[in-house]
C-alpha cells in the first residue's frame, strides 16, 4: 500500500497535488488503480454563529498529528484494501475559499475507494489531533469544540 | 510543507505536560515540566495532574489525553520522561 501524508503551512492547489501524485502512482506501482476517490475541504465564508469568516486558524500537535493520521491511515486503507493513499492537510492560517483538507483514495473497485475514502475523512475530523479557531472580520475570534454535520 | 516536526524532548526525571488551542489560553500556559520520581509506588495519572494544576473544565466531558503522542486513558500510572499532553475537542478536516 502506498501511503503518502503531509502537513502545508501554506496553501496548496488540490488538483495540482493530486496530479502530481497520479503520475507518481504511476511510475512506481505494479499495481494500477483502477478506481479513485478523492474529497477536497475548502474553508467556508461563514463563521459558525453566520458572520462573516475572515480566517481559520489550524493548530495541530506537531509529532502525533503526524503519527496519528499515519496510524489512522493504514488502519482504514488495510480495512478496505486499497492500494494507495494520499493526505494533504493545511495548518497555520486559512483563507475562505482555501482547501483545507485532501484525501484521495486509489483502489481496483470504487466501493472500497468511496467507502475508505469517507471513512479516512471522518476518522481524521474525529481523531487527529488538529483544533480550528475562527477568526472573525472584526477581529475576534473562538476556538471550535467540534466539527460540522455530516 | 511540513512533514514532521518533533518538539523537545522531556528531561529524565519528569513529566513533560502539554496544552493546546481553547485549554492553553483558558489555563493561560502551554507546557510545563513536573517532577517524577521514579522510585514511588504510587506513580501520578493524568487525571491527579489536572487536578493538582487546577486545569479548567471536566476531563472526562471534553478533554482527551495521550501519553508520548498516544492516546491513553486519564488513569495511566505516568513514568518519568513521558510526555502527557490534554487535548481539548478535535476539530480537524
Amino acid at each position: 500500500m502506498q501511503l503518502r501524508i503531509d502537513l502545508h503551512s501554506t496553501g496548496f492547489e488540490p488538483l495540482v497535488v493530486l496530479t502530481r501524485w497520479q503520475d507518481e502512482q504511476q511510475h512506481r506501482s505494479n499495481v494500477q488503480s483502477a478506481a479513485e476517490a478523492f474529497f477536497i475541504g475548502r474553508v467556508r465564508g461563514v463563521a459558525a454563529d453566520g458572520r462573516e469568516l475572515e480566517a481559520l486558524e489550524l493548530e495541530h500537535y506537531p509529532g502525533m498529528t503526524e503519527l496519528q493520521l499515519e496510524r489512522l491511515a493504514l488502519d482504514c486503507c488495510n480495512r478496505h484494501g486499497v492500494i494507495s493513499c494520499l493526505v494533504q492537510h493545511r495548518i497555520g492560517r486559512v483563507l475562505p475559499g482555501e482547501a483545507i483538507v485532501l484525501v484521495a483514495i486509489g483502489a481496483d473497485r470504487r466501493g472500497p475507494a468511496q467507502r475508505c475514502c469517507q471513512e479516512l475523512l471522518e476518522a481524521l475530523k474525529h481523531h487527529a489531533p488538529f483544533w480550528k479557531r475562527e477568526w472573525r472580520a472584526d477581529g475576534s475570534s473562538e476556538w471550535l469544540s467540534g466539527n460540522t454535520p455530516l | 510543507m511540513v512533514s514532521v516536526v518533533f518538539m523537545a524532548e522531556p528531561c529524565a526525571g519528569e513529566i513533560r505536560i502539554l496544552l493546546f488551542a481553547g485549554l492553553c489560553e483558558q489555563a493561560g500556559w502551554a507546557e510545563q515540566q513536573w517532577p517524577a520520581n521514579p522510585n514511588d509506588d504510587a506513580r501520578l495519572t493524568p487525571r491527579q495532574l489536572w487536578l493538582k494544576l487546577q486545569l479548567p473544565g471536566d476531563l472526562d466531558q471534553a478533554v482527551r489525553v495521550s501519553i508520548n503522542r498516544q492516546f491513553a486513558d486519564a488513569d495511566t500510572p505516568l513514568q518519568p520522561g513521558d510526555e502527557l499532553a490534554f487535548l481539548p475537542p478535535i476539530s480537524g478536516g
